[in-house]
């Protein structure tokens, strides 16, 4: 049969961000997928060779507008690692609240594009009118909606009073109570089901082998999230990694409304377990410059994310790497979208929740 | 088919036609700004000593000061309101404010191509203790 290709992108209807798909199709019929990088690389980590170490933070929460915040934890985390910095509690427990925040609206905003892509524009809107609320959050205590500048190397800038902390656990019980509503929706909902079950199935071997990780492996039935390594404080915290045994479209949809109640959950037992009192220490003072190499391994909402930095004890550090967790998602993007229609590849290819500013840097 | 009535989408959706709208009417009702919002950062040259202190230490470099000429410019385009310069500013001279920069100035830059929101201040005479001494 003949064979067409179908250039899918650098603008495309699934998702404002530039990804690069040739699709070689056989009548409707997507037999192969050819995919291109590059076309929103900005270059972020070469810039540490002229960067200040202590301002590169600032540029790692600018490589992706979504993850900002544990760009610049993860940043902030390794150089601590190499120059032994001992973080305060109060920052570790605060630094978890605003990550699993992250989770929240990261997952919100993707079952809103999700469902725009499959046409429940109705649903889309209430998804992203609760991840407003997230955003006003973020905005009362970081000072900003996208971009929170909060982390810096050795804790925190702002601390957040225990007041405050209760009412946004309350906030977030009364989201939960509302998101559930929505949840049944996506859950019970035909359309939804007619569009998405069965669809680009994953297999737990196929996405151990491509390397999938995140929300793509959990929905595959691979019980992998970097949180159960107990770093960054994670161990305090009582969770089960969510899990879909499915490996369909419709099982990342599932796995990603149980990470929202999930996080949800989480932030109740931050806020109850924290030390309590305000006007403790949130920020250990670090005087010296970095020399070394470290590995950081954190749980995004896409995913595991890996970070190396080598420093080399100037100001300026030698290396800056970030393996983002979408990078490691798009061979198993690849396998799933040969053998269905091309009707069906927006959808695949929204389900990994691709971030190509993350994937590009 | 289903049963239109038993999607579980219905209920909400029929709330929604007696709800009120979830958005504001922008712009004649602006939402309040939090108090921690990171605005703008706001000069006051009354108390500045020129130390170049926010300038050295500005990640975007968006401050240009000199001793010398007694000059202070902020580049409101360059600055990403990260509170740095607010931090390190001894004399409290610098503060964040929580109204934003306007829209305009953002239209501005984009289409006029220049940076009308940098703003100056050049403080020419010296107050009169030191200015006594030398003589």
């Amino acid at each position: 049969m003949k064979r067409t290709i179908v250039p899918l992108g650098p603008q495309h209807p699934v998702l404002p961000e530039p990804l690069v798909l040739d699709l070689v199709l056989e009548d409707e019929r997507v037999v192969d997928a050819v995919p291109t990088i590059g076309y929103i690389h900005r270059g972020l980590e070469a810039m540490v060779e002229k960067v200040e170490y202590t301002e590169m933070g600032f540029v790692a929460e600018r490589i992706c507008g979504i993850c900002s915040f544990m760009h610049g934890m993860g940043f902030c985390a390794s150089i601590e690692d190499i120059m032994g910095v001992e973080v305060p509690e109060r920052a570790r427990w605060l630094r978890l609240v605003w990550a699993e925040l992250s989770r929240i609206q990261s997952h919100l905003l993707w079952l809103g594009l999700g469902s725009d892509a499959f046409g429940f524009e109705n649903l889309f809107m209430h998804c992203w009118r609760m991840r407003e609320e997230i955003l006003d959050i973020f905005e009362a205590t970081t000072g900003g909606r996208i971009i929170f500048s909060v982390n810096r190397i050795g804790g925190v800038k702002r601390d957040i009073a225990d007041s405050e902390l209760a009412g946004i656990a309350e906030r977030l019980r009364a989201l939960g109570e509302r998101f559930a509503e929505i949840a049944r929706v996506f859950r019970a909902d035909p359309s939804i089901h007619h569009r998405l079950a069965g669809v680009g199935v994953l297999p737990a071997g196929e996405a151990l082998a491509a390397g999938a990780v995140g929300p793509m492996a959990r929905a595959s039935g691979l019980a992998t999230d970097t949180r159960l390594l107990g770093t960054h404080g994670y161990d305090r915290l009582d969770f089960e990694p969510v899990v879909e045994a499915g490996g369909d479209c419709l099982a990342r949809v599932l796995v990603r409304l149980r990470e929202v109640e999930q996080s949800i959950d989480l932030i109740r037992q931050l806020v109850d377990r924290m030390p309590k009192g305000d006007g403790q220490p949130i920020e250990t003072r670090v005087r010296g410059l970095p020399d070394g190499e470290t590995f950081m391994r954190l749980e995004q909402p896409r995913g595991e994310v890996v970070y190396y930095l080598k420093a080399n004890g100037t100001k300026y550090l030698e290396r800056f790497r970030a393996r983002t967790p979408t990078f490691a998602n798009i061979p198993a993007m690849i396998s799933l979208v040969r053998g269905h229609d091309l009707a069906d590849v927006p959808n695949i290819i929204l389900t990994i929740d691709p971030c190509i500013s993350c994937t590009e840097r | 088919m289903a049963n239109p009535l038993s999607l579980p989408m219905s209920r909400r959706a029929l709330r929604n036609l007696v709800a009120r709208p979830a958005t504001r009417r922008y712009p004649a009702e602006v939402r309040p700004r939090f108090p921690g919002a990171r605005g703008q950062v706001v000069f006051d040259p009354s108390t500045c000593v020129f130390c170049n202190l926010c300038a050295r230490r500005c990640p975007a470099a968006a401050i240009e000061c000199s001793r010398e000429e007694r000059s202070f410019a902020l580049d409101q385009m360059r600055c990403i309101t990260c509170g740095v310069c607010v931090e390190v500013c001894n004399k409290h001279s610098l503060s964040m404010s929580p109204e934003p920069r306007p829209a305009h100035a953002v239209h501005d830059a984009s289409v006029g191509g220049g940076r009308p929101r940098r703003q100056e201040w050049r403080l020419a005479e010296r107050p009169a203790a030191g200015a006594g001494s030398g003589a």
